[in-house]
């Protein structure tokens, strides 16, 4: 391994540097269209009528769709449950739904023909809060519900009819009950957390065309080639290979690009104006389209005087919004890691995914965890306080460890989290019990340390290929349909491509998603590139691999086994000069030194849980880390600043540490937004602070003055070089370590409900005082 | 409908028509198909289309193409010349100061603007001026490394 | 952008002219507060007049006598960097350099600043405190109101129709009334203020000769104290004393539940922020 490791410089660096990337809103064709969409002003409301006659004469409108124009298709689509409309067809479930789309000459004349669509609508009883929207006497926003098989396991949901629950998930172990009766104490809390945005500073975009012999071509930022395709393929009732999806380089992501949303609407669109049609979203319609779901985490600990957790039972809430996209995939997943990354004897878990009248949700950055993270981190804190116990200690009392048995019920291998959580405490200076009894600082400013860790599930089962081409120059393409949004994944896959086959890294190429070349991927997301992704590219690169070293064993009178492939050529281990360059091979193989070599394969995990006993095998690798933050607490003005932060990371093998680094830094920054300050805002439904003038992201300012990412390797023995995945695993356990910093700096004072705002801290202090 | 107007647009003066109702943005990336200044916000708050006007950063995005009449543009496009990066290039490059690049053409030109008015920046300094450049990557570390090497060079 | 006719004056009075031939149409600045007015649909104009081909009004005289003199096409980075500024009003310099960010510190002019009105804005309030008045100019002439006047409420300015804003003028002030200006966010370092103090006094011998002090972003305009100022005129400011102002002029704020905090916060906030400020005063 020469390249695996080392922080090779990174793919495409000079055309970022000169504004030469074309990401999707950058891309022209032509006789390109522009789109806009008209967009529901009501949270929920039938639709009476939609006319968009007199819109079509505006001169410079070449087409429009509306609900009329759904006859063909099978309109509705979702990853998981068919529930959302290419365009609103009988109802609008949320403000900003698309109504109708416009194609025009121009941007302005499209926004122009908006106000011309006449809508009537008949406004209906909405629900915006999610404890609301799951009682059995709330509106309802889908009377009734379709399945898909878009690839995932259905059965593995518990689907719900009749009300707003779209779907339960519940897994357990032990003697819920009895674990409680068996408690010193209890304690029992509910935690909040408001919806989030992904940020992505480049918004949703594509472009979409119909070839004369009816193949959709598509160019989308999207995290997820495949699966918009088969939605597409789904939508339009065609085959698969006549839905070309083509992706660039995304300008950011973070899960808000992962399944189709304005793609079905563009590509209708593209049909009927039959000319090539571009949509780019604004930034306030960016709100409008996905965003991190709220919840409300309500969270019980029974535990021993000498601190041993002996029973938790939590209960998950999560606003899915509108449409359920993977909403039911996340109540899964964040089900089996609520009661957090230890070994409790008893737990009962349980999570809803529940309908509102907001808008549609979906994946998101460490979104799996985060919600149930920051309630059972800030737990442990409060229950070491209680139990007087040093909350690091509490916490490695109970840690998981190689070979444990989880809630699942699988036995957990490549367990890092106790080094995470040691080396972060190490790196934050942390003192012990100390840190939970500082004495008054006897001025307005207070300063703690908070830790927490987090465990996380990759998706499984999933699949993804990859072909490996090999050109008689010795150069590469692999082609994969992973998409690199930033993480760096055209360089990573090189690394190990390159080692595969023993190229320098320049001799290397990735190519970008394109599904008339690059095979099937589950999606860019879950983390699970490096993993997934690498290891189809390493074993097809082996397949090229062994044919190079069965040509190179005939020709050297060699062993295979004696044999390296290394800078480009073939040679025999130790005598260098009994070598044959790739051209030679070629030659040797196929008598000219042209052609091809190809190796592809099809990684499959295995696993999954039964929807009824919630046990089975979760994930077929586990991501564990920790944070640790020192936070200054203005007492008198409740502002915080957080003035250092420590990230770990459990990756197993770091292919690209600086790369590595650069993900730690994303996470960390998105953390502590979602700490401090970042929040969507409605009434009844209206969005309030849908544009970047009033929802904030961090800024170079926010940043800690002191940030170090740590990068802890516990192999796993099924990854690429022992390689797991890091993209999201540092941001769960941001929010709940500044929390604790917090609670720590305010000798115990605790605020549940993010963002930890100034006016909290300052109604939380004059509470306490005036308890005292 | 038309105005008439003439700027010099990445050292090249250009005769062009804008709309009253076109932005800066707009101009360079739909007429004159300058496509590294992006729009991430739309109201002035990401960086993400900052220019240079005279040497000085401004949104594009909030900008009237009209106004760009008789001033100097520079844009992400125009910083290479004869073949060579520009420092700040180079300085990107070295601590590779960008993960998906969208916001990166406006961080470069915000430090353009930056080192133009103050050619050796404290960190405070340079916090304090690129904190108007938004990166939700998260790269602000590495930037503040290629400022402080171009400080110091 | 939905289109709008624009109409390009080589000078004020051509505007002023414009403006009063044209009852519907407005004038454009910097254009950061309008056109994100106007991307969001909240103003659909038909024409707008742009200042911005002006090539006076932008300049920064400085006379013992008569104080300062900004045109009101001065880009708020050009009064923050001003010399003139920085030696004579460094607070207005500081109050002007926590505006947003640089671009927008670069494009958005201090007169089209005064007459948006925006309450959550830093410049207004410093130059409350340094008793500023606006030159409006029209058709039929011109008049000077004070900047206490002339913010009416929340967005709301004394531009009659035909009016606009065509200087800033700034008294003398004693040369030893040193202070500063203070901008607090409860979130990103990046927000609009949640509250924005100027304060500045002169002192002898640890007697304050004058106070003045002026709390804004909290009330639909910033409010200037002068209760409180009167409070302090002859005093020594002890903490006591300081605590006493403070508290008045928290009494005197009208706070509004935003997103950036309850009203009652602000209230409490305004009491430390000013007691901050005016101990600041003192101990400089």
């Amino acid at each position: 391994m020469t390249l695996v490791g080392t922080d090779v410089t990174m793919v495409g660096g000079l055309a970022k540097v000169t504004g030469a990337v074309n990401y999707a809103p950058d891309l022209v064709f032509p006789h390109m269209l522009y789109a806009k969409a008209l967009r529901s002003p009501y949270p929920h409301a039938k639709l009476l009528r939609v006319d968009a006659r007199k819109a079509e004469r505006l001169s410079g409108v070449v087409a429009i769709i509306t609900r009329d124009d759904l006859t063909g298709l099978n309109p509705y689509f979702g990853p998981v449950v068919d529930d959302q409309p290419v365009v609103a067809t009988d109802r609008v479930r949320h403000v900003g739904e698309p109504v109708a789309v416009v194609a025009a000459e121009s941007r302005e004349i499209a926004e122009e023909a908006l106000d011309l669509i006449e809508v009537d609508y008949e406004e209906l009883p909405a629900v915006f809060d999610v404890l609301a929207a799951a009682k059995p006497d709330a509106p309802v926003l889908h009377t009734q519900r379709q399945e898909t098989n878009a690839g995932v396991h259905r059965e593995e949901f518990n689907f719900q009819l009749g009300g707003n629950v779209c779907s339960v998930f519940h897994v357990e172990d032990g003697d819920i009950e009895k674990g409680f009766r068996a408690a010193d104490e209890i304690v029992e809390n509910t935690y909040t957390l408001p919806p989030i945005q992904h940020g992505h500073i480049e918004p949703h975009a594509a472009t979409a065309y119909w070839e004369p012999s009816g193949k959709l071509v598509i160019h989308s930022a999207s995290q997820n080639p495949s699966g918009v395709q088969e939605q597409l393929a789904q939508i339009f009732r065609l085959p698969e290979n006549q839905v070309r999806v083509i992706v660039p380089l995304l300008g950011g992501a973070y899960g808000g690009k992962t399944h189709a949303r304005i793609e079905p609407a563009i590509a209708l669109l593209a049909r009927k104006a039959r000319r090539p049609v571009q949509w780019v979203l604004t930034r306030d319609e960016v709100f409008l389209t996905g965003r991190r779901y709220g919840a409300v985490v309500k969270i019980k600990t029974g535990f021993k005087r000498d601190g041993t957790l002996v029973a938790r039972e939590v209960v998950l809430f999560y606003d899915i919004g509108a449409y359920a996209l993977n909403g039911p995939v996340n109540a899964k997943t964040g089900c089996y890691v609520a009661s957090g990354p230890y070994n409790i004897p008893n737990r009962s878990l349980t999570t809803y995914s529940v309908y509102t009248n907001l808008p549609p949700t979906g994946p998101f950055r460490g979104v799996r965890v985060s919600h149930g993270c920051w309630a059972y981190e800030s737990e442990m804190d409060d229950i070491a306080r209680r139990v007087e116990l040093d909350p690091l200690e509490l916490r490695l009392k109970h840690l998981v460890k190689e070979g444990d048995i989880f809630v699942t019920g699988e036995k957990l291998v490549s367990v890092g989290i106790a080094d995470c959580l040691r080396r972060t405490a190490d790196a934050i200076g942390w003192r012990g019990k100390e840190e939970q009894a500082r004495p008054p600082s006897g001025s307005n400013l207070v300063r703690g340390k908070g830790l927490a860790v987090t465990i996380k599930s990759t998706t499984t089962p999933t699949t993804s290929s990859a072909s490996v081409r090999l050109n008689a120059d010795g150069s590469a393409m692999l082609l994969t349909s992973s998409v690199d949004m930033g993480q760096g994944a055209q360089t990573s896959l090189a690394q190990i491509v390159g080692d595969e086959l023993g190229l320098p890294f320049e001799k290397v190429s990735v190519s970008l998603p394109d599904t008339d070349v690059t095979p099937y991927d589950k999606s860019t997301s879950s983390s699970r590139t490096t993993f997934h992704m690498g290891q189809a590219a390493q074993k097809a690169a082996r397949e090229i691999r062994s044919q190079l070293l069965d040509v190179g064993a005939k020709q050297l009178e060699a062993r295979v086994e004696d044999l390296e492939l290394r800078d480009g050529a073939l040679c025999i281990r130790g005598t260098p000069d009994k070598r044959m360059t790739i051209a030679e091979i070629f030659k040797a193989r196929f008598g000219s030194t042209v052609g091809s070599m190809f190796g592809g394969h099809c990684f499959h995990t295995q696993g999954g849980l039964n929807p009824k006993t919630g046990k089975g095998k979760a994930a077929v690798f586990w991501f564990f880390s920790a944070c640790g933050a020192e936070v200054e607490v203005d007492i008198e003005t409740g502002k915080v600043r957080v003035l250092r932060a420590i990230t770990a990371v459990d990756v197993g093998k770091a292919i690209h540490p600086r790369m590595c680094g650069l993900q730690n830094q994303g996470s960390l920054l998105a953390g502590l937004g979602s700490a401090l300050f970042e929040e969507m805002v409605y009434d009844n439904g209206q969005p309030i602070n849908s544009n970047f003038l009033e929802y904030m992201l961090p800024s170079l300012e926010d940043h800690p003055r002191e940030f170090h990412s740590l990068l802890i390797e516990t192999p796993h023995p099924e990854g690429p070089w022992g390689a797991k995945g890091i993209g999201e695993a540092a941001l769960p356990p941001v929010a709940p370590a500044i929390g604790n910093a917090i609670a720590n700096a305010l000798e115990g004072v605790r605020i549940r409900d993010l963002p930890i705002k100034p006016d909290k801290i300052v109604e939380a202090l004059n509470f306490s005082k005036e308890r005292s | 409908m038309g105005i008439n107007i003439s700027a010099t647009i990445n050292g090249r003066q250009k005769a062009l028509t804008v709309r009253p109702n076109q932005t800066l943005l707009e101009l360079l990336r739909d007429d004159l198909l300058l496509k590294g200044s992006v729009e991430g916000c739309g109201v002035g708050v990401c960086g993400s289309c900052t220019v240079l006007i005279d040497g000085r950063p401004v949104s594009s995005c909030l900008m009237l193409a009209t106004n760009a009449d008789g001033k100097e543009v520079t844009t992400i496009e125009g910083l290479v010349r004869h073949g060579e990066l520009d420092p700040v290039q180079k300085a990107f490059l070295n601590h590779q100061a960008f993960q998906c690049g969208y916001c990166t053409p406006g961080m470069i030109m915000a430090v353009k603007g930056l080192l133009a008015s103050n050619p050796r920046p404290t960190e405070e300094q340079a916090r304090d001026y690129l904190s108007g450049n938004l990166c939700r990557c998260g790269t602000y570390q590495e930037v503040l490394a290629a400022v402080k090497e171009l400080a110091e060079g | 952008m939905r289109y709008f006719e624009l109409a390009e004056p080589s000078t004020l009075e051509e505007a002023c002219g414009l403006l009063n031939d044209n009852g519907e149409a407005k004038v454009i600045a910097g254009g950061t507060a309008l056109l994100t007015l106007i991307k969001h649909g909240i103003f659909i104009p038909k024409t707008l007049i742009n200042l911005k081909k002006i090539k006076t009004a932008g300049d920064i005289t400085y006379d013992g006598q008569k104080g300062l003199r900004i045109g009101a096409l001065a880009a708020i980075y050009d009064v923050e960097s001003s010399p003139l500024v920085r030696q004579y009003y460094p607070v207005l310099a500081e109050a002007c350099h926590v505006v947003a960010n640089i671009r927008i510190r670069n494009m958005a002019t201090i007169g089209g600043n005064l007459a948006h009105g925006d309450y959550q804005s830093d410049p207004p309030t410093a130059l409350l405190a340094l008793d500023a008045g606006v030159e409006l100019m029209s058709r039929s002439g011109e008049r000077e109101v004070k900047v206490a006047d002339f913010l009416r409420g929340s967005y709301e300015t004394a531009l009659q129709p035909g009016e606009l804003v065509s200087a800033l003028v700034v008294p003398p002030v004693a040369s030893d009334l040193r202070g500063s200006y203070i901008k607090f966010t409860t979130g990103s370092s990046e927000e609009r203020p949640c509250a924005g103090i100027a304060a500045l006094a002169s002192m002898e011998n640890g007697v304050c000769r004058e106070l003045r002090l002026v709390v804004g972003a909290v009330s639909p305009k910033p409010v200037r104290m002068r209760r409180g100022e009167t409070m302090a005129r002859g005093e020594k400011l002890t903490p006591e004393l300081i605590e006493r102002i403070a508290a008045e002029a928290s009494r005197n704020v009208e706070p509004i539940d935003d997103l950036r905090g309850s009203a009652e916060y602000k209230r409490h906030l305004v009491k430390i922020l000013v007691g901050r400020a005016v101990n600041a005063c003192v101990r400089n």
